[in-house]
């Protein structure tokens, strides 16, 4: 019997899943035994009943009558607040980053090399509390704010800068001209092919005339400073600066390892054949070495992604209510623990799970078309 | 655009240097810094960032800083970095609040790893007596850290600072490593699906969930779910939490390299009559391993900066050591210097493991 493979395979097996179940039913009991020592009926019920949480700042309104529900949806926001707007600064910068790391120029290639080993090896958490005491350190109090642009201000209270006074209605209208624009341009691509240049330029001519005619209903709000504080305008608090500066450092450095990894993975041939074939050198980057690196990077470009989103939880270091510092908050002041872990689970993987699915969708689109 | 392609493609990356004399070497530096319209704007962009820079730093850091005046007073005149605060609370920067008579033991520990670690590096050590000595190094860490058997004991909740993280890091990527490559070879099984299932759901629900999320589940929620008498002190919590974080992450790791061994090798070993173990031990997993020498790198550098977390949830790390040095209020609270001294300390030991992940890849490629 100890011989055969495959009664060896079920004993193995058995054991595991009977050592599982009872390893669960163990924390179950206890679980349900503490809770009732405790008093704590199990369910989401009070997921309606007002929180009372102190959230110092959200994206969504909040109030601290709104019910727990209300509450993490807010602490949600945040999160996607904080990973969407690193994920875009940190591409930009680890694309600049990378590209100009491999340039001839010793200065520039080493200022990057530097900027890039520092990023990567220095855990975000202590960056961020790094940064955070720099913050208070170097920045003039509030009544000597520097002026960066026309009203743009950073002080030690945070930065301010002109906010686009638009109602939902115009930036409904607005998105709903940048479809149009696009799938207009697509039309156009495929109807016109001939003259596409003269209609895309019409078009464009159009939605600028419009852009221009609804110019007249966005107000932009500048700050203004009255002796105490700035009016108008929208702020980022010290917190949520230094969480976005610091993620973004931690994550161009990356960023910038796969873009160089990427543009030094296509190799010389592809250039030479490129021009063998009479291609101009833009033609050559656009046609031939962009989709082949966008390829490559894409893959790793998303995993660094979903990293960002996990490490918008650090906000807790200096105190940023995230989503899992809300949860945290939530699940010791409700004491339902095991539905806030539920709740955590579940919130991650969906964030998680659509940043993959639109990746994959992407990476469908640009893949080799193998026949 | 268009110039910058030109500038990535037509020029080798690396210039060649010949054995020409200075002035040669002075003309090609030039010729590299302004040679074309796009390189000499960066010399020129790039040049201009660190004249703004390097000059206000170098003063901070050096010409204006205090160095070595015990006098809390220095400080708070110059207008420099205050360097002597670092060098003043080093002790307990380092240990925490480890008690002060007996901080030769974290100290001796801190040696102790990293003498180990730096032993350990060097091709010619690796042996299986390698691993029996850091068995044995370890259980001396234990005792040397926690006491007992004629030294004083001393709880976890007193240990603190650099043998912390040291400890943290060295057991959490010790203990998850046989883990991973079990886990890894638990979800390749095509024998055994219960297996395969719980695996994947093991290393898919670990890696969905960000370490914070562990940490506090492991540390606030697990009293809750689990009788007294098994609950483990917050310490070890922690690093339970750690080694299964590690673990889910070093077993996808792992999985990429076992698939990159051909079949004909399970082929050969199978026609061998070696056993499913020994096939492993002797046949895939040398190979898979060294497949996996970057990305495995990669792996334990992150899990170097995780360590670090372990701050949020109330363990006394080198973050929480510095933090409660700063509230001594005789000194000015240079926040700045201790988190940079502390930054440097995790660069260092980040910074040198990439290097050694550098060395271990072209020796790879070498004896290929």
């Amino acid at each position: 019997m100890l011989n055969d493979a495959k009664a060896r395979a079920i004993a193995i097996q058995g054991v595991l899943i009977i050592a599982l179940v009872g390893f669960t039913a163990l924390l179950f009991t206890t679980t349900v035994a503490n809770l009732e020592a405790r008093g704590i009926p199990i369910g989401f019920d009070f997921l309606t009943m007002p929180s009372r949480l102190v959230i110092s700042e959200s994206i969504l309104s909040y109030g601290s009558r709104d019910p727990y529900y209300w509450a993490i949806i807010v602490g949600i926001g945040n999160t996607i607040l904080i990973s969407a707007l690193v994920i875009i600064f940190s591409s930009i910068i680890g694309l600049i980053l990378g590209i100009t790391r491999l340039s001839s120029n010793p200065l520039a290639s080493g200022t990057c090399k530097v900027w890039i080993e520092i990023a990567r090896n220095t855990p975000p958490i202590v960056l961020l509390i790094f940064l955070y005491s720099l913050w208070w350190k170097i920045l003039p109090p509030i009544g000597q704010a520097i002026n960066l642009a026309p009203g743009v201000y950073v002080s030690m209270r945070g930065l301010v800068m002109p906010a686009v006074d638009a109602s939902l209605q115009s930036i409904g209208w607005g998105l709903a001209g940048i479809a149009g624009l696009f799938i207009g341009a697509r039309l156009v691509r495929k109807f016109f092919r001939r003259i596409q240049w003269v209609a895309i330029i019409a078009l464009l001519g159009a939605a600028v005339i419009g852009f221009w005619a609804a110019k007249a209903s966005i107000n932009v709000d500048w700050p203004v400073f009255t002796g105490f504080s700035f009016r108008g305008g929208i702020g980022l608090t010290p917190e949520l600066s230094t969480i976005l500066v610091g993620l973004t450092i931690y994550t161009s450095g990356f960023v910038a390892e796969i873009v160089r990894g990427g543009v030094l993975a296509i190799g010389k041939g592809q250039w030479d054949a490129g021009r063998s074939l009479g291609l101009s050198h833009a033609r050559i980057l656009r046609l031939i070495v962009i989709p082949q690196t966008l390829r490559i990077i894409l893959p790793p470009l998303n995993s660094q992604y979903i990293n960002v989103v996990k490490n918008s939880t650090l906000a807790i270091a200096v105190g940023y209510p995230d989503f899992l510092a809300v949860m945290n908050t939530t699940i010791s002041k409700s004491s339902h623990s095991i539905e806030g872990l539920f709740i955590i689970l579940g919130v991650y993987l969906a964030l998680n799970l659509t940043l993959s699915a639109l990746a994959n969708w992407y990476n469908l689109r640009i893949a080799i078309v193998e026949r | 655009m268009k110039s910058l392609s030109a500038e990535l493609v037509g020029r080798p990356i690396v210039p060649a240097i010949s054995s020409g004399a200075f002035t040669g070497k002075v003309r090609r530096t030039v010729k590299l810094l302004f040679g074309t319209p796009l390189n000499a704007i960066l010399t020129l962009v790039f040049g201009a960032a660190l004249f703004a820079v390097v000059p206000p730093m170098f003063r901070w850091f050096v010409l204006d800083a205090v160095l070595f005046d015990p006098d809390p007073n220095a400080c708070r005149a110059a207008s420099g970095a205050c360097w002597s605060f670092i060098y003043a609370k080093s002790g307990q920067l380092l240990f925490g609040i480890y008690p002060f008579d007996e901080r030769w033991r974290p100290a001796l520990v801190c040696v102790l790893i990293i003498a180990l670690l730096a032993w350990s590096v060097r091709p010619a050590s690796w042996t299986p007596r390698l691993l029996q000595l850091w068995i044995a190094a370890l259980a001396l860490v234990g005792w040397l850290m926690g006491g007992g058997l004629g030294l004083a004991t001393v709880p976890t909740s007193s240990w603190g600072g650099l043998p912390v993280t040291l400890i943290l890091t060295v057991v959490a990527i010790g203990v998850a490593f046989p883990i991973g490559v079990l886990l890894a070879l638990a979800r390749r099984s095509t024998t055994m699906p219960a297996m395969r299932i719980i695996a994947v759901a093991f290393i898919e629900g670990i890696r969905g969930l960000p370490l914070l999320s562990i940490l506090f589940v492991a540390s606030i929620m697990l009293p809750l779910f689990l009788p007294d008498y098994l609950l483990p002190d917050k310490f070890v919590r922690a690093l339970v939490a750690l080694t299964l974080f590690a673990s889910a992450y070093l077993a996808e790791v792992i999985r990429g390299g076992l698939q990159a061994v051909p079949s004909g090798q399970y082929e050969a070993a199978e026609a061998l009559g070696l056993s499913f173990w020994r096939t492993q031990r002797l046949v895939i997993l040398p190979q898979a391993i060294r497949v996996a020498i970057p990305a495995l790198a990669n792996t334990i550098i992150v899990m170097i900066k995780n360590t670090s977390l372990v701050l949020v949830v109330g363990l006394f790390d080198l973050i929480s050591s510095g933090k409660a040095a700063l509230a001594d209020p005789a000194w000015p609270s240079p926040a700045a210097e201790t988190f940079l001294f502390i930054g440097a300390i995790f660069f260092a030991l980040s910074f040198s493991f990439a290097r050694f992940s550098d060395f271990l890849e072209r020796r790879g490629h070498i004896s290929q």
